[in-house]
């Protein structure tokens, strides 16, 4: 079979291999050597080495993005998975509406990054008129705000993925340590939460690479104010891109960082899935 | 038992506060629409009065300055054809790397799964300015791109659903005298039903709500603007010049949304969660 | 059989999906070499006229304020004369942005703007030499235009514009009249610290006079807050520039910045807004403000005569509508008189096809030199324009244009002229945009603005010259 198969590869692959060439491979080998030049367009590069590379150093902008993204990670992460996993226990417990409940829960989910934005931002600036201040006066504000923003759109998705994870867990394991007579607090900690651990790395793999790549929502709720101190790395890059000529390479030496950055990230999280797997 | 009722009785009455808390934003954007654009600012928590409501006006301003039905057709059109080409091709290639074992499809497996973990920052330049250069900045150009862009998950996931359908069908399909278009489109597409509608989903959310792509690549001056790319556009940088059209628009932009989630809604649910466990 | 059959339709669909994905690309792979022949032949033609009818013009406008205006303009030139015309406006404050990302495109703006010299060093690479044009011709002041070393000419002005403060006169009346008026006229008002003593008792007795406040909102959404770090900005750095003798410098000492800081705060604790909720107002509110009544004073230029005017349910009548040169505090300001300039440029984008430059050439002479163009250009846009190709009755006869045209006459006034073109970037206004947001929400000092101003004055100046 493998061998008639062999042949059909122009029908098969070559379809999405030239797209893939034209959407990604092409531009990802030229963004690698064009970190590395001065350009203003990709026709009249100029190899220059490492010089992007030490202008990122210097940029504070940058490292200021850096720390405003991790802080960002990592309390989001928190928030949104112990809210998700809250919701998801007190969904799975057979509540009268518990179909509606799921309904309005994730639906933020699928409305688009640049228009949630907007919306919460007018909600927040509405809150804060009654103390006198606005979204962008403060660091602080955007930075809850986008807090906020991503609880309201991620909680529902992951809550989903908790639910499916929660109704796994088999009933009589649970019965079994009731006899047992374990509290429900010794429930959870040691029969639920072991049993859903496979859905806590899918949910914690997503918010990750969700918070660390944030662009939209960061864009049309503050985008970035005041003075860049709410700039995320994705939208500082984008920032160094268009924000003026001359920086093309800057930016694409930023992004091949941040591109490395995600890519550890990803890979440490693989490896402790693995694992985790294994241990199972 | 009485008290595990009493306390879902407490659980539902604070399930019901945060539906409530929910669903606040969306229905604040909704009754802003309705009210003059300067009357926004000053008390945005009231609903119109006589004096404050401005009727359609609003809506008639922001769909005439953005040109939204325009954009949600393109919308459309970039999101349908984009999805269909995703599965279709993505599917046919997954087949053909998991069923043709050799180094080429081995490095082209990872080449897709490479893809997954590149932020869409790291190729933003040099795609939009490639898909200048070849002429791919319009509707189908996108399309290609898009199929391009999501082939990544897509082929992901296609795969790690066919490794594990049992070969025996197809041989007796092939035996039976069926090329491999066939044995694909008769026999392994039909199986593949449920990870075709999760990978349709996924991309589907992902597409109809992306900005960057569609306004690097399509730009401001041409007529195929997207919905996220014409928000942007009336909103400005930050500040709104109209608020009242602003507030318009966001509503009209999560109709279609909403509508789309309550009739699809079961598929939905169930892609995201095939689509996490898988992916 | 039946799945042998529903095989071979599927098979058939492929085939045409991929069929039709080869046709479109096919498509895009003809209309190419037809444009480009196209291009050659305008070329060897070089008949302007006959080019100009077959090309189309693309005009990224800089102005969101006058969007509706270019958008009939664009529609009426079509009208006339079968040239498609398409006007995008960008985002205020995002003009540089925005013209980036646009520029490289295929389809790219043919016509755009510049501010300056600055602008120009930014973008040489696009701009066509534009002597030979009759619009250059037209130009009364030519030392105005934007020229290369090559001495070609790069950007022509196309709007001498002012700005100051403008106030209601109706309210100032009402204010003299009352009991213990710190003055009687606005001839009185002719230094800051009298503006200040005037502005101090009438915010006192806003209820008196029915006002909310004496300023509208000092607009500070980032994009919203040019009025501040571009236009106020400019009074400073035009006496240290005069100080000095200089029209531009890699380091800016701010010896203005108490000057500033004297009339900003002016701005902000006498206003109908609190100071911390200036990050979302933006200039269309402060306008409109002003268009209803509730202030009596606002900063802004001859251009913001049609928002004035074009607020459902102003009260403020035209006669009533005067400009007040901004006093900051510095010596000898009695004479100074309006900001008079230009930051507006006009620039042919050399890289798009001959037929293209031609029809936007086309498009913009037809402007300012048509009766309808003219029409347009004085009494919409209200452009003061720098052509002789305008009469002296074809001036704009709005109250602030009429005022700029006064005050430019009046001899014992000192006009200030426009040195924020020489401002680094658009970068470093926004950072000082945010810092007086910052400043005036209260989570940093004067002193932090004051330094920002210098530290990014000298990095954007820097970062330009490593270019």
């Amino acid at each position: 079979m493998q061998k008639t198969l062999k042949r059909y590869f122009p029908i098969f692959v070559l379809p999405t291999l030239i797209a893939f060439s034209f959407a990604f491979i092409i531009p990802f080998v030229m963004g690698v050597y064009l970190s590395f030049c001065k350009f203003k367009t990709i026709t009249n590069a100029q190899f220059v080495g490492l010089e992007n590379y030490i202008k990122i150093f210097a940029d504070k902008d940058f490292v200021n993005a850096f720390g405003f993204t991790l802080k960002f990670s990592v309390v989001s992460i928190i928030t949104i998975n112990v809210f998700a996993f809250i919701l998801a226990l007190a969904l799975t417990r057979k509540i009268k509406g518990t179909n509606l409940f799921r309904t309005v829960f994730f639906m933020p989910n699928l409305i688009g990054g640049i228009i949630l934005g907007y919306i919460w931002q007018q909600m927040i600036n509405a809150v804060l008129l009654k103390y006198e201040t606005t979204l962008v006066a403060n660091p602080t504000y955007g930075f809850w705000g986008l807090i906020i923003l991503m609880n309201w759109q991620m909680i529902g998705y992951m809550m989903i993925i908790y639910v499916a994870g929660l109704q796994n867990v088999p009933t009589d394991l649970i019965e079994a340590a009731e006899i047992d007579g374990a509290t429900s607090l010794q429930t959870l900690f040691k029969v639920k939460i072991p049993m859903v651990m496979p859905s806590i790395t899918i949910c914690l793999f997503l918010t990750v690479s969700n918070s660390f790549k944030l662009f939209d929502q960061n864009l049309a709720l503050t985008a970035g104010a005041p003075s860049k101190k709410t700039a995320m790395l994705a939208l500082d890059i984008y920032n160094t891109f268009y924000g003026r000529s001359g920086f093309e390479g800057v930016g694409q030496a930023k992004a091949v960082l941040f591109f490395i950055v995600v890519a550890v990230i990803a890979l440490g999280q693989l490896v402790l899935t693995r694992r985790k797997e294994v241990e199972q | 038992m009485t008290k595990k009722k009493t306390s879902n009785v407490i659980i539902f009455c604070i399930l019901c506060v945060l539906v409530v808390a929910f669903l606040t934003p969306i229905f604040f954007v909704l009754i802003n629409s309705f009210k003059g654009k300067l009357f926004i600012s000053n008390n945005p928590f009231a609903l119109p009065t006589a004096e404050t409501f401005a009727g359609l006006t609003n809506y008639v301003n922001g769909i005439e300055k953005t040109g939204f039905f325009t954009a949600f057709g393109w919308s459309a059109f970039i999101t349908v054809f984009s999805v269909a080409a995703i599965i279709l091709f993505t599917s046919m290639t997954a087949y053909y790397l998991t069923r043709v074992k050799t180094g080429v499809t081995n490095v082209l497996y990872y080449m897709f799964v490479f893809s997954m973990i590149v932020p869409f920052q790291m190729v933003m330049f040099t795609m939009s300015k490639l898909a200048n250069m070849t002429h791919l900045n319009n509707p189908p150009g996108m399309v290609l791109l898009y199929l391009g862009f999501g082939s990544g998950l897509s082929v992901f996931m296609f795969c790690g659903f066919i490794k594990s359908i049992p070969l025996d069908i197809e041989e007796a399909a092939m035996i039976d005298g069926c090329n491999p278009l066939q044995t694909f489109f008769g026999v392994v597409m039909p199986i593949l039903k449920p990870t075709a509608i999760t990978v349709a989903i996924l991309n589907a959310m992902w597409i109809w709500n992306d900005y960057l792509l569609p306004y690097l690549v399509i730009g401001l001056s041409t007529n195929y603007k997207t919905i996220p790319v014409v928000v942007q556009y009336l909103v400005g940088s930050y500040g709104a010049k109209d608020l009242g059209a602003m507030m318009a628009l966001l509503v009209l932009s999560v109709i279609p949304i909403i509508v789309f989630y309550l009739t699809c809604q079961k598929y939905i649910i169930e892609g995201v969660v095939a689509g996490a466990v898988k992916g | 059989m039946k799945k042998k059959l529903a095989s071979v339709l599927l098979c058939a669909v492929m085939a045409a999906s991929m069929l039709t994905g080869c046709g479109n690309s096919g498509d895009a792979a003809a209309t190419t070499p037809a444009t480009d022949s196209k291009t050659d032949a305008a070329t060897t033609e070089a008949v302007e006229t006959t080019a100009a009818a077959d090309g189309s013009v693309y005009y990224l406008n800089f102005k969101p304020e006058v969007d509706e205006v270019w958008q009939k303009l664009a529609k009426e030139y079509t009208e006339e004369t079968g040239v498609p015309v398409k006007v995008v406006t960008a985002a205020s404050g995002t003009y540089e942005q925005t013209l980036m990302s646009e520029i490289a495109n295929t389809e790219a703006p043919t016509l755009f703007q510049i501010n300056g010299p600055i602008g120009y060093k930014n973008w040489k690479d696009y701009c066509a030499d534009l002597k030979d044009t009759d619009l250059y011709s037209w130009l009364m002041d030519k030392s105005l235009a934007i020229t290369g070393e090559d001495g070609g000419v790069y950007g022509i002005p196309y709007v001498v514009e002012g700005y100051g403060i403008i106030y209601n006169d109706a309210i100032m009346q009402k204010y003299f009249a009352l009991d213990g008026a710190k003055a009687a006229s606005m001839d009185e008002i002719n230094n800051f610290a009298k503006l200040k003593e005037v502005v101090e008792d009438m915010q006192a007795r806003k209820d008196e006079l029915g006002i909310e406040g004496v300023f509208a909102s000092t607009s500070l959404t980032p994009g919203e807050d040019w009025r501040w770090q571009t236009h106020l900005a400019n009074i400073p750095v035009y006496y240290e520039y005069k100080d000095k003798g200089i029209t531009d410098t890699d380091n800016l000492e701010f010896t203005y910045s108490d000057n500033f800081k004297n009339i900003f705060d002016l701005y902000i604790n006498n206003s109908c807004t609190a100071p911390g909720l200036l990050g979302s107002k933006s200039v269309d509110d402060s306008m409109a403000e002003f268009a209803l009544g509730q202030v009596a004073m606002v900063q802004n230029g001859n251009w913001a005569w049609g928002q004035i005017s074009g607020v459902d349910g102003n009260t403020v009548k035209a006669e009533d509508v005067k400009f007040l040169p901004i006093y900051t505090g510095v010596e000898g300001e009695e004479n100074q008189g309006l900001c008079t300039g230009t930051e507006n440029f006009f620039c042919i984008n050399k890289e798009a096809s001959a037929e293209d430059q031609a029809a936007s050439i086309a498009f913009v002479e037809w402007l300012f030199s048509s009766e309808t163009g003219k029409a347009a250009v004085t009494n919409d846009l209200g452009f003061i324009a720098p052509f002789d190709t305008f009469t002296d009755a074809e001036k704009p006869t709005d109250p602030l244009a009429q005022e700029v045209l006064r005050y430019m006459a009046d001899s014992s006034k000192t006009s200030v002229s426009w040195n924020f073109t020489s401002f680094p970037s658009q970068q470093f206004k926004d950072d000082f945009g945010a810092a007086l947001l910052e400043y005036a929400s209260g989570s940093i000092d004067w002193d932090s603005v004051k330094q920002t101003v210098v530290d990014r004055w000298a990095a954007e100046k820097a970062a330009i010259a490593a270019n």
